[in-house]
């Protein structure tokens, strides 16, 4: 079970959600279909589990060093996080959403081939690794959900039928998606402090970090304050998800990507 | 604290002061900040340290007490404590940081960057101006809230006065913050260490290395276009580990590990295993070509600091070669020998850095030429007496992010 199997698992995966998509399209007001979607989902989950459990397994370490690795984390939070709003808030359109986002993850993995390395270096070997790793997936996996939201909100307001609910779904999001990400950024702080000796070392990633962390507490202070501009809340939410997506792959690219310490992948 | 929804023209600096107000007074304190860093040649940054950070420390929290406390009505504490000014605040350090994020902190050869001090933003008069400013906005309402507690109060406390906390012992701190690396080789008590400015300091103790030992991965296999010389297989990604018995397969070559030996050296055709100083791994190969059922057998070795590394050409154009092993761990096994004659021995290793005397040590580097038969070991010591009140600032703001994911929603739910 490694990255030579992922073609085989993730056909398995994508065929299944779309397949569920398709019975979540037509199973307006009928239940049963719904419910047929819903199993076809949760199976596709599974699979999707136990692909990353044996993965996890096979490799000897955490797979979450590699931009694919972690892109597979997201494929995984993503319909958990769906589901989840599904049974609190009832929302189908968001389901859907979270299920396309994550095949299309597994697409964009199944397009570029990932390392098979098992590999870990000193740095990484530590307690914190997993905690600091999967509360920043599952973060940006949230806040990512949230400014899909937010691009529902823009599309309801072009259409002249914006709903005040679309903006409290996206609070809730952010709230949920910041407290994790102001966990990850702590936890990073701490087991840096273990690995490096200091806890803050303004390392680029680390300023991007902290910048999407800025990002987020405008949009929360912007909200607290002005319940009722929601066109300028959906616009800052929208540029915060730039800064985190910069902050996620756009730092490689960046001119000061080269002193960066977060850099994980030499070949 | 709600917004003013009936839109009535008034005038700028009308009171209370609102966004504009406030985008005014934050990019004045950073065309200031810039002024200073343009009128400022000298090198040395400024700091604080001990005690004079910890008087500024006690002095400020007490200023912004007295001001919320009987200052509380005049046009700049009430504008402190409202939230144009946070957002502004929070705003314009997000602007001044992401420029910290785009332009590579180094001496610049553009004479702008380096005028403006763009590439030293955490030391520029601008940023430290504007976080002046944002951290008396997070103190002011931070006191606020404390004087007015209430517990759904609690989760806003825990989140302001922890940023708040780490925020100003970070920067406090860095005055008093110490960190210096030390040189440790095999057998040798070392006791001079050096700073970041190459200044030597002597240590009121010494280490004394034991033993400096490194765990390696196994090398990997790799396919080489000879033309370029690089790796040619799956966009130089997937590459294997060798293991003996295993198959592999590029392109159309499948290739078997015959045998691998960790430290060996070439004996006439083949490698045996020794023992000896730079012996570098090595592997029997046999290379089938698909194409034409043809096999090949090889010995590949990575090579070491003494000796070659030995590829292998397969075909015209591909070559099997044998990385370098990567690091899995290294470790030191040190004494730290006190004045008084005390002996005290520990393992150090990355992220296990060791506490002794308010010092941290931590394993940092080795000689990396000579690999695991390095004999020398690179220490660091950090002492940051500041550190508990940072922690504590940390544990508050974790704190406050559970408080947060467990009430956020709530919190909003009940707005309407």
């Amino acid at each position: 079970m490694t990255w030579i199997d992922f073609p085989l698992y993730s056909s398995i995966i994508v065929i299944l959600w779309i397949i569920g998509l398709v019975f979540l399209v037509v199973s307006y007001k009928k239940q049963v279909v719904f419910k047929i979607a819903n199993v076809l989902f949760v199976a596709g989950w599974a699979v999707m589990l136990v692909f990353v459990i044996k993965l996890w397994i096979e490799l000897d370490r955490p797979p979450m060093r590699t931009l694919g690795e972690t892109r597979l984390w997201y494929a995984t939070f993503l319909p958990l996080i769906g589901f989840v709003t599904y049974i609190r808030w009832q929302y189908k359109w968001f389901l859907a959403y979270s299920i396309a986002m994550a095949s299309m993850f597994l697409a964009i993995n199944y397009l570029n081939p990932e390392t098979y390395s098992k590999t870990l270096m000193p740095a990484l070997q530590s307690p914190w690794f997993i905690p600091h790793v999967l509360v920043y997936l599952f973060s940006y996996a949230v806040l990512a959900a949230s400014s899909i939201v937010a691009i529902k909100g823009w599309y309801d307001s072009y259409q002249g039928n914006f709903k005040i609910e679309t903006l409290k779904l996206a609070d809730n999001l952010v709230y949920i998606g910041f407290a994790f990400l102001t966990l990850g950024l702590l936890f990073g702080a701490l087991w840096a402090k273990e690995a490096w000796g200091h806890y803050w070392t303004w390392d680029p990633k680390e300023v991007w970090a902290f910048l999407t962390w800025m990002g987020y507490l405008i949009y929360i202070h912007y909200r607290n304050f002005h319940a009722h501009n929601s066109k300028q809340a959906l616009t800052i939410l929208a540029l915060a998800f730039v800064v985190l997506l910069v902050c996620w792959f756009g730092v490689n690219y960046l001119p000061v990507a080269t002193t960066s310490v977060h850099t994980y992948t030499q070949y | 604290m709600s917004e003013n929804n009936t839109k009535v023209q008034r005038n700028l600096w009308e009171n209370p002061w609102g966004y504009v107000e406030s985008f005014f007074i934050g990019i004045g304190l950073i065309i200031t900040g810039l002024f200073l860093e343009v009128l400022n040649t000298s090198e040395s940054t400024f700091t604080l340290s001990y005690p004079f950070n910890l008087y500024f420390l006690i002095g400020y929290v007490l200023i912004l007490f007295v001001l919320y406390k009987w200052f509380s009505t005049t046009q700049l504490i009430r504008w402190l404590t409202k939230v144009p000014a946070s957002i502004s605040s929070i705003t314009l350090v997000t602007l001044l940081v992401m420029v910290m994020g785009i332009i590579p902190q180094v001496t610049s050869e553009n004479s702008l960057i380096n005028n403006l001090g763009l590439n030293h933003i955490t030391s520029n008069w601008a940023f430290l101006l504007i976080l002046f400013q944002f951290l008396t906005c997070l103190g002011l309402i931070s006191i606020k809230r404390i004087l007015q507690f209430k517990w759904s109060n609690f989760g806003f406390i825990l989140n302001h006065l922890g940023l708040f906390l780490a925020l100003i012992s970070g920067i406090l701190g860095t005055g008093d913050l110490q960190r210096l690396s030390i040189n440790v080789y095999e057998n040798k008590p070392s006791w001079i260490a050096t700073d970041a400015q190459k200044n030597e300091i002597e240590l009121p103790f010494a280490f004394y290395l034991k033993d400096f030992l490194i765990d390696e991965y196994h090398p990997k296999l790799a396919l080489i276009e000879n033309k370029t010389g690089s790796i040619a297989h799956n966009n130089g990604k997937n590459l294997y580990l060798v293991e003996k018995g295993e198959k592999y397969s590029f392109k159309n070559f499948e290739v078997t590990v015959n045998d691998f030996l960790p430290n060996s050296g070439r004996v006439g055709a083949r490698y045996e295993p020794v023992n000896e100083l730079g012996s570098p791994p090595s592997a029997s190969i046999s290379v089938k070509n698909v194409e034409n059922d043809s096999i090949q057998n090889a010995w590949i070795s990575s090579g070491s600091f003494r000796y070659p590394y030995e590829s292998f050409k397969i075909s015209e154009e591909y070559s099997l070669v044998m990385t370098i092993p990567e690091v899995k761990k290294f470790s030191s096994d040190i004494d730290i020998l006190t004045k008084e004659g005390e002996r005290i021995s520990t393992v150090l290793e990355v992220n296990k850095p060791f506490s002794y005397k308010g010092w941290k040590i931590y394993q940092l580097s080795y000689d990396d030429k000579m690999g695991k038969w390095s004999n020398l070991s690179v220490l660091e010591l950090v002492k940051d007496p500041w550190l508990p009140l940072i922690y504590i600032g940390i544990f508050m703001m974790i704190a406050g992010a559970f408080y947060m994911f467990w009430m956020g929603n709530k919190i909003t739910k009940n707005q309407e």
